[in-house]
């Protein structure tokens, strides 16, 4: 709600996270404390505070720091909008711009790619209806995004029109421009052997270019003047007045030939509607790689099974998918697709789980196992309990996963939005200093009256000096512009995004892509992760005073409550040699040094070095054997009953069979590779040496492993740090990029910048690759989109006329803006077929797009 | 806001005019037709105006906050 009294608003904010009257005091004082606020009411029931305040010196950022940083949340709405009619980055940044000046608006982002806009706002203040209304005044179309396959439909249903607006706007400039080319021609070469003579006559070329500039280039000028009057310049302004300038020299020259703009014999016709042929050219292809490069998106969302076999009352009912319930018994055939995400009861099957995992062999399930829905049944039939549907199934939380990914922009991306930006407010200042300069200098200096427009008949005899200087002006607007700049970075974060998503890769935002690409060194967490985390006792070492089986039980007494897999370790080997540990009467984990624990007046002690010795328990000897036992990479724990010696239990685990292919191949790559473990040297050492890893970092508890992340920046190094996104939490989100491996299907719970759904190695790879691939394209796309630039502007300015007596003709112009346009799409279509190399020849090669 | 507006537009308005009167100005010591005067001044006004709103614009509106 809001109410406005003079330089006074009230406005009503939901605040998070609030628990008792202390929070309200404290929202209270930060909200007070923001410059600009009068009064604040905070009702903790409502969860509410009323603010007061004057909105020329407070804004709602501000209020939302001041809320943010003392811990409390100010509960934002998120609104996804569907925004058609985007062109280029200046649209982008014009929608930001006009939608981030709402007063209530916290943030918006505008993907040109997908064509989607995410704002964040405070409904209480600017209404969404408010926010849609300021995009719409700018000239574009904009709907509210629905979910799922609806939001699939509609978004194909918008892309078809624009294409096939566009495609109808090629029809008719293409068709038609034709022939204002071949009637401007008609006087030379052979045509007038072929051609009538009419048709070079001025009158007939003006009817036949003025539908072309009004009808396909009419979206020109409606969009340029709409940004305009809001002080918002975009790329449109550069065709509408390149386009309206050389179409009004024509129209001047047919009507008033001696005006002196060159007469009849430099009416250009043909550059007005080859011009607007070849811009709409640019925008058809914009809009045909908007379509393909969010493939990925639709990929995954027509996996969505719309219909499932329900088992009620003992009969199976069909019925949409959408509609199925948690608890809900399904049964599946073989060849069906699993409709929601569930565990199987009874039956037995393979499933193919290609399109999700990457995973290209079919997995067995059996009564137990977890299912997937929108993977598909192979073989058997089975029925299993629907445990997660809707927006919780693991294919929708890839998708918004992915969705995210793509609506979010790169660092790299700012950049060239912000260059675009103000490169066009750039080229316009140029086109009036070259205007100028032609104006007063270079035409008295170098123009030649048997000069000519390059690859026209054009000789510029009859033109006077302001319609040369304006015809180079004009070229160097529609040479300029960077309409391919809006393409470059997205629709290759797109690509990238989903070429991950192909293989089970999920990157958190274009800019985990980014880093990812970017990154020096990948930290490895030992346990789970390099090894399988399932280790197992290999020996005991005893002191005499006991038997080996009776340090073991010992041991395995004190872990028996225990959930680290040593401990399970040690308890499963217990338990192998028949032996059943008792539970413990008393049990305390120490962190990072092993476990102490009572049976009923005896105590236990089980652990590292550390332990014994903070226990004054003294190992002497059993260090030669505790030594050589972690030379040979396993894990050497001490056990102490009754504050006595008594031997050593050794715990090794395993190595996944990828693990030293991984590191080899980050090895090749010139990247670093570290393991971090709370293991102590000699055994992280040797473990290291097995997989070829460069860097220990050893006996690292684990609440100090974000310290180990953050040394190695302090080294300026960009870390990558792999682990499961459960235990490693702190130093996943502290490195560049946190990488969880193995997440399963419950990707949305993961911390992480990218979530890896297989537990294998070579994903870490296989995420390497496709992130550099991916910045590799955005680089080779903004050189095209840039560079052509900066090639062709003095071209088009006209610095080769003194020496070569030949200018760029704006239609020859806008060919060359449109080759950037197209370098930049079919560049960005390479990444289709792209397989990461270690997927080539890997033992797991790359599924079909699409699954099976 | 209207104030704003306003303010913005008599501003790169005033600008544009300004320039174009100066190219105008300069036209006229030199041998230049009618057609050439009116119309450089005519596109040095609008090349002015586009250069000049978004640039004006913003400007005004932050003094006008602060």
């Amino acid at each position: 709600m809001e109410s406005k009294g003079l330089n006074k608003v009230s406005i009503s904010l939901s605040i998070g996270d609030m628990t008792c009257v202390s929070c309200v005091s404290h929202v209270e004082e930060a909200l007070k404390g923001v410059t600009g606020v009068r009064n604040v009411v905070v009702n903790l029931a409502t969860g509410k505070a009323t603010v007061e305040y004057d909105p020329a010196q407070a804004s709602l950022t501000a209020m939302k720091k001041a809320v943010d940083d003392i811990g409390y949340e100010v509960v934002l709405t998120t609104a996804n909008l569907k925004v058609s009619g985007m062109t280029c980055a200046s649209c982008v940044a014009n929608i930001q711009k006009a939608v981030g000046d709402l007063p209530g608006v916290f943030s918006v982002v505008v993907n040109l790619a997908t064509g989607g806009a995410r704002v964040e706002y405070e409904p209480g203040i600017t209404p969404i209806s408010e926010i849609k209304k300021a995009i719409k005044d700018l000239g574009y179309q904009v709907e509210e995004q629905a979910p799922g396959q609806d939001l699939l439909d509609r978004e194909r249903e918008a892309r078809q029109r624009e294409i096939q607006r566009q495609r109808l706007n090629l029809i008719i400039s293409w068709s038609v421009g034709m022939l204002v080319m071949l009637g401007t021609f008609q006087p030379y070469w052979f045509f007038p052997k072929i051609l009538p003579e009419w048709m070079n006559n001025k009158v007939f070329l003006f009817f036949l270019t003025t539908p072309i500039v009004f009808g396909p280039g009419r979206q020109f000028f409606i969009k340029s003047w709409n940004g305009l009057r809001r002080g918002l310049t975009d790329m449109n302004l550069l065709y509408a007045t390149g386009i309206g300038a050389a179409y009004l020299i024509a129209v001047v020259n047919t009507f008033w030939p001696d005006a002196g703009f060159g007469g009849k014999e430099a009416t250009f016709y043909e550059a007005a509607a080859l011009l607007t042929a070849f811009i709409i050219l640019g925008r058809y292809l914009e809009a045909v790689t908007r379509g393909r490069t969010s493939e990925a998106i639709r990929r995954l969302m027509k996996l969505q099974p719309k219909r499932a076999r329900v088992i009620r009352d003992g009969q199976e009912v069909e019925i949409p998918a959408e509609e199925v319930q948690i608890g809900d018994l399904l049964a599946v055939r073989p060849g069906e697709t699993i409709p929601v995400d569930g565990l199987v009861l009874e039956g037995y099957s393979s499933v193919d789980q290609s399109m999700l995992t990457g995973e290209s062999i079919p997995l067995e399930k059996k009564a137990g196992d977890e299912v997937i829905g929108g993977t598909i049944n192979k073989t058997g039939a089975f029925k299993f309990r629907a445990t997660r549907v809707g927006k919780d199934t693991a294919l929708a939380q890839i998708i918004k996963l992915v969705e995210d990914a793509q609506t979010t922009k790169a660092p790299i991306q700012k950049l060239a939005d912000q260059v675009a930006g103000h490169f066009i407010l750039g080229v316009h200042a140029l086109s009036l200093i070259v205007f100028l300069f032609w104006f007063f200098v270079g035409y008295g200096l170098w123009f030649v009256p048997e000069s000519r427009l390059i690859l026209t008949p054009y000789l510029l005899t009859g033109m006077g000096v302001f319609g040369f200087a304006l015809l180079t002006s004009v070229t160097v607007l529609v040479i300029s512009c960077p309409c391919a700049v809006g393409l470059a970075t997205p629709s290759a974060i797109m690509a990238g995004s989903g070429k991950g998503a192909e293989y089970g890769i999920l990157f958190k935002g274009a800019d985990a892509m980014e880093s990812t690409a970017r990154i020096d060194v990948v930290i490895f967490d030992k346990t789970g992760t390099l090894t399988r985390g399932q280790p197992s006792v290999t020996d005991v070492v005893v002191t005499g005073q006991m038997t080996q089986n009776e340090v073991l039980r010992w041991a395995a007494v004190a872990e028996k409550n225990s959930e680290h897999p040593l401990g399970e370790a040690i308890v499963r080997g217990a338990r192998e040699r028949g032996l059943e540990p008792e539970a413990a009467t008393e049990f305390n984990a120490i962190p990072g040094h092993g476990v102490e624990a009572k049976l009923n007046t005896s105590s236990i002690l089980l652990g590292n070095r550390k332990l014994m010795a903070e226990r004054r328990i003294f190992m002497d000897g059993l260090a030669s054997e505790a030594e050589r036992l972690e030379t040979e990479g396993k894990t050497a724990m001490f056990v102490a009953v009754n504050g006595a010696p008594a031997g050593i239990v050794a715990v090794a685990d395993t190595l996944k069979e990828t693990s030293a292919q991984a590191v080899k191949e980050l090895h090749r790559m010139g990247i670093t590779v570290a393991m971090i473990t709370g293991d102590n040297r000699r055994t992280a050492e040797a473990i290291a040496r097995q997989v070829g890893i460069d860097r220990v970092l050893a006996e690292v508890l684990p609440e100090d492993k974000a310290n180990e992340v953050k040394k190695l920046q302090a080294e300026g190094l960009r870390v990558a740090m792999v682990g499961d996104g459960i235990n490693d939490a702190p130093a996943l989100a502290q490195a560049d990029v946190g990488i969880a491996i193995g997440s399963g299907t419950d990707v949305a719970k993961e911390t992480g910048h990218v979530i890896l759904v297989k537990d294998d190695l070579l994903d870490v790879v296989a995420a390497l690759q496709i992130s550099r691939q991916t910045l590799r394209l955005i680089k080779q796309n903004l050189f095209w989109a840039f560079g052509y630039n900066t090639v062709s502007i003095p071209i088009g300015a006209g610095v080769l006329y003194p020496f070569f007596a030949q200018m760029v003709s704006p239609e020859l112009a806008a060919l060359l803006m449109a080759t950037s346009s197209i370098s930049v799409t079919l560049n960005t279509m390479r990444m289709r077929g792209y397989i990461p190399p270690i997927r080539r020849h890997g033992k797991s090669l790359a599924p079909a797009p699409g699954g099976a | 806001m209207k104030n704003v507006g306003l303010i913005s537009a008599l501003i790169y308005t005033g600008i544009s005019l300004t320039a174009a009167g100066v190219f105008l100005g300069i036209t006229l010591a030199g041998n230049y037709t009618w057609v050439a005067r009116i119309g450089g001044t005519a596109w040095v006004f609008l090349l002015a105006m586009i250069v000049l709103m978004p640039v004006v614009m913003p400007l005004v509106k932050k003094r006008y906050r602060s």
